[in-house]
């Protein structure tokens, strides 16, 4: 097995404030190969921009505490030094918004936008610049480039302008790009054709994308791999099939269960996860998921659970205190249809004799 | 508008600052002793400050800069009727007769050759020129330039006041006895007649020639060629009144430059005899800078070399003066203060109430709110102590009148003068009393004063207070307003000339009420008064005329035709290698004078 | 554009016109004196003022006099002579222009010079020492009454009366075209003492746009390209944060060139806001009328020229 292009390492970023300290990431490992694609998938508060943010560097503030590691094609990310971390940011390792009209400077053309990202890291003349920015937006499906490369960001419709981000990303040929929401501000069909893009550029060029969402159904179709979030840590990750057939974790439950489906029968509601996610200023102790989850034991709330491989899932790690095979029967339970109490009452009913 | 609240003519240039000035004196006025002492002194200045016309050492030659805040108003002689046009006038133009700088009782013959002959019925005066006195001119090629004064110059002078691209404002106090002058539009005057070119007659329709014979001091005689000034009077505006290219000189000094609001230049007057004039004209040039703020001017004379000042020095400036250098500090007197009551309308009008409101009115209050015992003295009678018929009526003392004798006040006497007048207990209990103030400083300081008096007799007063000039402007120079008014607060007087006529007829005599522009702002209307003025303005006689003066002055009092507090002092302030001379009868500095140390 | 430009020109004129209007009506329905009587002196006779009265136009019909004067600006650019000393009000306006726009635009530079690269300063080192220092200096600043700043900066450094002479001192005003080395020498300490309580100003305008931009989400995505911080904050930040300071100036040089009445009194600068203030002081209505269009004149400019500016710089906005 080849070496990954990314591998994090038991990353904290904590943040010293003056209401205390905020967890925003507690222990985060994950992988990453080239060509790969992983979904991160979490609520929002959940830290789940945090990682990224701290693989380009971006988190690093005057209250921020950083340890674990982050090791980016052989380079230790976390010891780079800041002019280091530049010449990586927009070049090697490129990062696409949530909002592509507030995250354009609204006072500069496009061309002139993406002619910045080449000089960035490209001492070429400006002609080339302008030639290579033209290629990217045809790269990224923009009809007639040469007209719109004059044009300013509020002169496009939200989706082009997300094209537009992701040409600018694309500029130097990232080896990895991050994208964090990248289609949660823009209506329904066009989320389809920017991820389309997103995976055919991807195929092209041989990037590896982490796509951070708060949506399972995006990455369904485009993740290889999927790492749910939950306060600050990784409760489930493993290959997307095993995620969606065999999650083993109450809170990926919790999201599939609330994801409307075609194929549900007539008349089935809607299950939400009840309560709210905690703050990460002050976690809950033992698991951090057990005031809102219907299975929670007395236990729960005194240990900390890790995250630890699944028997027979190649890859695939959840970090739930729960035996597997009562996990495996509340899964077959609800996928008969039953709402999470009913099966609590005929899944742990059952174990209870056993202690 | 920044007036000295004694109306907005002459003088009262120096206004604004003088208010503040007193006012930051409140506190340091009573290093001296008592008011009592200082009135002695009535026209002295400070040791060091030689007022007196300097022996013959001093330095010719220099410049001397002068710092104001005011602007000028006019340049021409005709029109110039302020204190600041007047310093320049004086300089610049021979007038028939002036007042040498420590005298401002004398009149002393200017351009002509001697004493005005007054005809015996009062009703011709005839004065004779002096020969030789020529004009000079910016522009030496103008025609004019070199060219002799003639008697002609003299009757023009007059008889172009009268054009409204002159508008000369005091014709018609002092002049309009003259025959055919309230006709005069501006062409000639019959009574104004020159039977050589050397003699100016003026015939008179009413006696008058005596005090005319006193006004002749004024700039209207100022002599202007009618050959070449009549084109430029012919249009509006005039420029010979704001253009020195356009002016012919008669004195020691030429109007070189002037910028308005800017600078003024003078320089010596090629043309000038010295043989002719008794000014010694020591400096070479004189340098006006206009439009000083009047605190960084005061700081600048007081650390820097040649400098004096324009018009009144800040209340800082006098104040840094008067404690780290007195010897460089003058204090002229001029000029009186005294507030109005109705004397046409109840409660007023009855003696008694007015002889009360005398005697409750504290004036060493009123003095401090000037600034204390620098800024002037307190008033016991109405003429100052410069002014013929001063001492005639009593001088410092006073006439003896019981109401004024306590210069704190004196409630018991108050009273009593109350319960004369029919109120029982001394206090009164008529309808309020409606009174008028000026809003500026410290004028508004005077007026609570005066409200306080009124109150202490029991009135209820309503106070209106305005803006400076509508103070006269609106309502106190206006019969109509006046004859629904109690109390004027804030008035007083300087004179055009050192004459006790110039000083009461205008705010004294009843036959001088007009509609608008009223200065009897007491409607004061005593038929043997008016007589007795009238009688005392033809009397030619010097001790004659103090003394019948003096005699009015008295009755003023006793009649309380107003209840006079305060005879003014103005401040002047220079640098150190100054030779300063004030002249006292304009408490300003006499140019013509002035030297450089050496 | 420019047909925008056009109509915003016409509509000055209907300004002026009504600014004229209403600055005659103001002296008329409440004036503080008589301008007759005044020049008539106190003396002055019922048949003198009324001379003077017709001479001055007075007596006219207050309809008939605006028509008159506003006949004269119009046909002949005439604005009348001052009541007081008969000096062609044009003239003196014109003539004192030259002293207004030196010290305005002198002070302009110094502000900009001064108060922006703090105001940059403290927004990137905000919460530090040097920021609370700066920021708290400027209160001091822009509370400090000009009038009595210019008068502490005399007597602090002027040559003739200050207590460390290093720069001239008041009356020293020297025309640009007389005298340039004399001109800028008179003016320097004016300019720092106007400049100082709008540095103060500017440099707390930009920190607070500064802060506030530093936190949009284009700053995230032009350090997430991997650009050098200070091009992220000059061509980013500052950029977008300047866009109001550019509005707040051209309205401030308006109003400026109406006349800064208290530094041109401390400084005896001979400027149109002395002129002003002398003339209301004195109730001269044609000074008053003239300086007063002029400042009107300026203020309308600038706020046009600021509008059309702002199209410039945010291609957001634009006028059809």
């Amino acid at each position: 097995m080849s070496e990954p292009l990314l591998r994090v390492q038991d990353l904290r970023v904590h943040f010293d404030t003056e209401d205390g300290v905020v967890k925003a990431a507690d222990g985060l490992s994950y992988e990453l190969q080239r060509g790969q694609v992983l979904g991160i998938v979490g609520e929002s508060g959940s830290g789940k921009s945090v990682s990224s943010l701290t693989i380009m560097g971006l988190s690093r503030a005057e209250n921020a505490r950083i340890s674990g590691s982050v090791v980016f094609d052989g380079r230790d990310m976390l010891s780079l030094a800041a002019e280091q971390m530049r010449a990586v940011r927009g070049n090697e390792i490129a990062m696409i918004f949530q909002d592509p009209l507030s995250s354009l400077h609204p006072f500069y053309r496009v061309g002139d936008q993406l002619v910045e990202a080449i000089h960035a890291h490209h001492d070429v003349p400006r002609g080339a610049a302008l030639d290579r920015a033209l290629e990217l937006l045809e790269m990224v499906g923009i009809p007639e480039p040469k007209r719109r490369v004059r044009a300013y960001p509020h002169e496009f419709s939200g989706g082009m302008r997300q094209r537009v981000m992701i040409a600018m990303a694309l500029a130097n040929e990232p080896k990895l790009l991050i994208a964090d929401e990248p289609t949660t501000a823009l209506d329904v069909t066009v989320q389809a054709q920017i991820l389309d893009l997103i995976r055919r550029l991807k195929d092209e060029l041989g990037m590896a994308v982490i796509i951070i969402t708060h949506d399972l159904g995006i990455v369904a179709e485009m993740a290889d791999e999927i790492a749910v979030m939950y306060a600050g840590r990784i409760v489930e990750r493993g290959p997307t099939e095993r995620i969606f057939a065999a999650p083993e974790h109450p809170y990926t439950w919790g999201l599939l269960g609330s994801i409307p489906r075609l194929d549900a029968p007539a008349g089935s509601e809607l299950v939400p996860i009840p309560g709210r996610p905690p703050s990460l200023i002050d976690l809950p102790g033992g698991c951090s998921f057990h005031p809102r989850c219907p299975y929670v034991q007395p236990r729960h709330r005194e240990q900390q659970p890790l995250l630890e491989p699944v028997p027979g899932g190649r890859g695939h790690a959840v970090a739930c205190l729960l035996e597997h095979e009562t996990r495996a029967r509340l899964w077959r339970s609800l996928q008969r249809g039953a709402v999470p109490e009913q099966a609590r009452a005929s899944v742990l009913a059952e174990d209870a004799p056993d202690g | 508008m920044t007036q000295r609240n004694l109306t907005f003519a002459r003088r009262p240039l120096f206004a604004a600052y003088a208010a503040a000035a007193a006012l930051a004196l409140g506190a340091c006025g009573s290093d001296s002793s008592d008011n009592g002492d200082s009135q002695a002194d009535g026209g002295a200045t400070s040791a060091g400050f030689d007022a007196a016309v300097p022996a013959g050492d001093q330095q010719k030659g220099g410049a001397l800069k002068l710092l104001s805040s005011e602007s000028f108003a006019h340049l021409d002689p005709g029109a110039a009727y302020f204190q600041l046009d007047y310093m320049v006038m004086f300089a610049t133009h021979r007038s028939l007769y002036y007042f040498k700088p420590d005298d401002p009782k004398t009149a002393v013959p200017d351009l002509a050759e001697a004493a005005p002959q007054i005809a015996a019925d009062n009703k011709t005066v005839t004065v004779k020129l002096k020969k030789g006195i020529k004009y000079g001119t910016n522009d030496t090629s103008s025609p004019v330039n070199g060219q002799e004064v003639k008697a002609a110059d003299v009757k023009y002078a007059f008889e172009r006041g009268f054009k409204p691209s002159v508008a000369n404002g005091y014709l018609a106090t002092y002049f309009k006895s003259i025959v055919g002058a309230d006709k005069a539009k501006g062409g000639d005057v019959a009574g104004i007649t020159t039977p050589d070119d050397y003699t100016i007659e003026f015939k008179l329709a009413e006696p008058f020639g005596a005090t005319l014979a006193k006004a002749l001091v004024m700039p209207i005689t100022m002599p202007v060629p009618k050959s070449y000034a009549s084109k430029f009077d012919a249009k509006q505006p005039n420029e010979y009144d704001s253009d020195p290219d356009k002016q012919a000189f008669s004195g020691p000094y030429m109007i070189k430059s002037s910028s308005p609001g800017k600078s003024l230049t003078l320089v010596r007057n090629p043309n000038w005899d010295e043989a002719t004039d008794e000014r010694p004209a020591y400096l070479d040039t004189i340098e006006w800078t206009l439009g000083t703020d009047p605190n960084v001017a005061g700081r600048q004379i007081m650390s820097g070399t040649g400098i004096v000042n324009g018009d009144t020095p800040a209340a800082s400036t006098i104040k840094q003066f008067a404690t780290a250098a007195k010897d460089r500090i003058s204090f002229t007197p001029l000029g009186n203060r005294f507030v109005n009551i109705n004397t046409q309308k109840k409660p007023f009008s009855d003696l008694n109430v007015r002889k009360a409101f005398a005697a409750a009115l504290d004036r060493k209050a009123m003095q401090l709110t000037r600034g204390g015992t620098l800024t002037g003295d307190i008033a016991t009678h109405l003429l100052p102590p410069t002014l013929a018929g001063h001492e005639e009526a009593g001088g410092a003392d006073g006439t003896g009148a019981d109401y004024l004798a306590n210069p704190s006040g004196d409630m018991a006497v108050a009273q009593s003068y109350l319960k004369k007048a029919g109120f029982a207990d001394g206090k009164y209990d008529g309808p309020a009393i409606r009174m008028l103030g000026d809003n500026s400083s410290p004028a508004k300081e005077s007026a609570a004063v005066v409200r306080r008096a009124l109150e202490s007799l029991g009135m209820k007063v309503n106070l209106t207070s305005v803006e400076h000039s509508a103070f006269y402007t609106k309502f106190c120079n206006v019969v109509d307003q006046l004859k629904k008014i109690d109390v004027c607060a804030n008035y007083g007087w300087l004179p055009d000339f050192a004459d006790p006529y110039a000083m009461l007829n205008a705010n004294f005599n009843g036959e001088a009420i007009v509609p608008v522009n009223n200065s009897n702002a007491s409607l004061f209307d005593n038929e043997k008064v008016n007589a007795d003025m009238n009688a005392a303005a033809q009397i030619t006689d010097e001790a004659e005329r103090a003394k019948a003066w003096g005699a009015i002055d008295r009755a003023l009092v006793e009649q309380v035709a107003a209840v006079p507090w305060f005879w003014d002092k103005t401040p002047n302030v220079r640098s150190k290698d100054v030779h300063g001379v004030i002249a006292q009868w304009n408490a300003a500095w006499d140019l013509s004078y002035m030297s450089l140390e050496k | 554009m420019v047909r925008y430009i056009i109509g915003r020109l016409l509509w000055m004129v209907v300004l002026l016109g009504l600014v004229s209007a209403v600055t005659f009506v103001i002296f008329y329905a409440l004036p503080s004196a008589d301008p007759a009587v005044l020049r008539a002196g106190r003396q002055g006779t019922p048949e003198l003022i009324a001379q003077i009265r017709e001479t001055l136009g007075l007596d006219k019909p207050i309809y008939v006099q605006y028509y008159l004067y506003m006949k004269a600006i119009v046909l002949d650019f005439d604005f009348g002579y001052s009541f007081q000393n008969s000096a062609d009000v044009r003239e003196e306006i014109v003539s004192r222009l030259p002293a207004t726009i030196s010290l305005t635009l002198g002070a302009v530079v110094v502000w900009l010079a001064v108060g922006l690269p703090i105001g940059m300063i403290s927004a990137i080192k905000r919460r530090t020492a040097l920021d609370r220092v700066t920021m708290g200096g400027a209160l001091l600043a822009i509370s400090a009454p000009v009038y009595w700043l210019g008068l502490v900066a005399l007597y602090l450094f002027s040559r003739d009366i200050g207590a460390f002479p290093i720069f001239a001192g008041a009356n020293s005003y020297r025309p640009l075209t007389e005298n340039p080395a004399a001109w800028f020498d008179s003016l320097l300490l004016s300019w720092l003492v106007l400049a100082a309580a709008f540095a103060a100003f500017y440099a707390r305008l930009l920190r607070s746009n500064l802060i506030d931009v530093m936190s949009e989400d284009y700053i995230r995505t032009a350090r997430a390209k991997g650009l050098r911080e200070r091009r992220v904050i000059l061509r980013h930040g500052v950029r977008s944060a300047i866009t109001p300071v550019v509005t707040v100036l051209g309205l401030d040089i308006g109003l400026l060139l109406g006349g800064a009445i208290l530094t041109e009194t401390v400084f005896n600068i001979p400027g149109i806001g002395r002129l002003a203030f002398d003339a209301i002081q004195r109730a001269d209505l044609p000074v008053i009328q003239g300086t007063v269009l002029f400042a009107a004149f300026f203020i309308i400019v600038a706020n046009i020229v600021v509008d059309i500016a702002y199209a410039f710089l945010d291609p957001r906005v634009r006028y059809s």
